[in-house]
């Protein structure tokens, strides 16, 4: 049963890797090719930007193993999780409607993948909030 | 859900981390438990009673 996890949570771990060494392989791939060669988010193209967000998958998965925390998840920390998913989908919902109105208003002329990544890091913290105040309800 | 885990944990002098840790779940589950303010399910009432050394999960849970 252990050696099972443990394959498990090696397996969780190759993905990981894998994943970050595949965003550093196509961003060397569209920065040979010259696609993608505009400012991107700060960076000289979005291949440079790719590579770097590879390297930092790779230091944040390698910092994670050799802390090697023994973390619970219990079935209340599901529930909430669960709840605070649901908080957040209907947080996008009204969000994406509030959108929609001020763009009829006003067109939006941020950038396609600056809107994007705003709207991730919003959700995220949407979830991250409504996830903490919950764990204090249940 | 009104719970009696408290009652029975303090009889068998067990401590909330050792419950914890012996069900399977945090520390603040079994606060949250024993404040009534979340509802187990069946599996995890069935660990609580074993560990309890109760016959009946009706013993430690009240509905």
């Amino acid at each position: 049963m252990k050696s099972k996890i443990n394959n498990k949570l090696a397996v969780r771990e190759m993905m990981k890797y894998s994943f970050s060494l595949g965003m550093i392989i196509l961003g060397l791939i569209f920065n040979l090719l010259n696609i993608g060669i505009n400012e991107f988010v700060g960076f000289n193209s979005v291949g440079s930007w790719l590579i770097y967000i590879g390297f930092l998958g790779i230091i944040i998965i390698t910092f994670k193993l050799f802390i090697n925390k023994k973390r619970v998840v219990d079935e209340r920390m599901i529930f909430v999780a669960n709840k605070a998913m649901r908080i957040t989908f209907l947080f996008l919902v009204i969000f994406g409607f509030i959108i929609i109105v001020l763009d009829g208003i006003k067109s939006i002329t941020v950038p396609y993948h600056l809107f994007m990544s705003y709207l991730i890091c919003g959700l995220m913290l949407v979830y991250f909030i409504s996830y903490k105040i919950l764990l204090r309800f249940y | 859900m009104k719970t009696k885990i408290a009652f029975y944990r303090n009889k068998l002098n067990i401590t909330q981390e050792e419950l914890a840790s012996l069900v399977g779940v945090t520390r603040q589950t079994i606060i949250s438990l024993e404040q009534g303010k979340y509802n187990p399910s069946l599996e995890l009432a069935n660990k609580i009673t074993k560990v309890l050394k109760r016959k009946n999960i009706e013993q430690v849970f009240i509905l």
